[in-house]
């Protein structure tokens, strides 16, 4: 993606806050991907971490040859590879002291996993997303499922839908708006629980 | 903030902005707690669209790493007008280069021939001459139990590190699935 490019270049010119902007836009997928090898989660956030912090460290040697996903992806793989490797050497992860413990199981990132209900409002969550889209005006749904579905650039969906690419943009928008207010209801309600 | 900058954080999220648009958002998300929450908001829902986000539960990983990666140096060489990886074309012809091929395995069976009807007593003598005529500039380090005798601590992380990679591609490829000795060049 041009974008991706473009951050990549700035964090090689010595913008960090430009690499931020990656960690936001790939975490999720990362921590999936590495959940598939390391199933605890806890210990998933942490190798995907350690997985983030070699891609900036590696980022000077980035050359663009391959989309930057397809290298953070493999920098993740192996990062959890290595991880279970190195795990067989090491004790449980389960034997640690209650300070740690302490730190593991009051870590924000993690409140998601620890109630039982998560995977009640995962479904919840997102069966309201599709929901919201279905009740979308008809030109704006067709642009968020265009872009989310099938993956359209602005430009490609501006020649399918036959309006101008800024159109497209403020539709797509409007979309978002609609779904976000959507899941923040169902968010405050699994606070509120 | 405004529409319009919810607008252009929704552009980022598809990937589709650029130039001056992208320095706006930078510039704006910069210490802007709203800014980010909103624009991690629209990339979850994204994600929970196209199945990527794991038990569909919001993660942040970016305060954890901030904090990681201030020990971390700010890259400063504008790698902008980087160097494209050169394609090297192969023009020989399939014979060429199979023929190529055919002589490497026969010098290959040749030495493997040869190592085969050594006696084992010169065989033994002949590798531990090797090692002690290593170049002087390299030195040898060898691992004491699990660990590393090495007083650099980078350097023995990068040995263990290699150690780990080494044991987990080798026994697929056929080669010897534990390396002992792995040396290493002061400069490197």
């Amino acid at each position: 993606m041009r974008v991706d490019q473009e951050l990549v270049e700035r964090v090689q010119a010595g913008d960090k806050k430009a690499f931020d902007l990656l960690v936001i836009k790939y975490q999720q997928r990362i921590v999936h991907v590495i959940t598939g090898f390391v199933h605890d989660p806890v210990e998933a956030l942490d190798v995907a971490q350690e997985a983030f912090i070699k891609a900036y460290r590696a980022i000077p040697n980035f050359r663009g040859d391959s989309a930057f996903y397809t290298w953070l992806y493999r920098i993740a793989i192996n990062t959890a590879k290595n991880y279970l490797t190195a795990a067989a050497r090491r004790p449980p992860a389960m034997d640690v002291d209650a300070l740690d413990a302490t730190i593991y199981y009051d870590a924000p990132e993690l409140k998601e996993y620890e109630t039982p209900e998560s995977s009640l409002m995962s479904d919840e969550l997102e069966q309201t997303i599709h929901q919201a889209i279905q009740d979308l005006p008809e030109d704006t749904a067709t642009a968020i499922k265009l872009r989310e579905f099938d993956g359209m650039s602005y430009e490609e969906i501006a020649q399918a839908m036959d309006c101008p690419i800024g159109t497209v943009r403020s539709r797509i928008f409007r979309a978002r708006e609609a779904i976000d207010k959507r899941v923040n209801e169902i968010m405050n309600q699994g606070e509120q629980q | 903030m405004t529409a319009n900058q919810n607008e252009i954080l929704s552009a980022l999220v598809d990937g589709e902005l650029q130039g001056q648009e992208l320095d706006h958002a930078l510039q704006f998300l910069d210490n802007n707690e709203q800014a980010r929450e909103q624009l991690q908001r629209y990339q979850f829902a994204s994600d929970v669209l196209h199945g990527n986000a794991y038990d569909n539960s919001q993660i942040d990983l970016t305060g954890r790493l901030l904090a990681s990666l201030e020990d971390e140096p700010t890259y400063t060489a504008n790698i902008s007008t980087k160097q494209k990886a050169q394609v090297i074309s192969l023009p020989q012809p399939f014979w060429k280069q199979a023929a190529g091929l055919a002589m490497a395995a026969s010098v290959g069976a040749l030495a493997v021939v040869g190592v085969i009807s050594q006696p084992q007593s010169q065989l033994i003598p002949m590798l531990s001459t090797a090692a002690v005529e290593a170049p002087t500039q390299i030195r040898a380090v060898a691992a004491s139990g699990n660990r590393w005798t090495v007083e650099e601590a980078e350097i023995a992380d990068r040995l263990n590190t290699y150690l780990v990679d080494h044991n987990e591609y080798a026994g697929a490829s056929g080669v010897f699935s534990y390396a002992r000795v792995v040396s290493y060049d002061a400069g490197q």
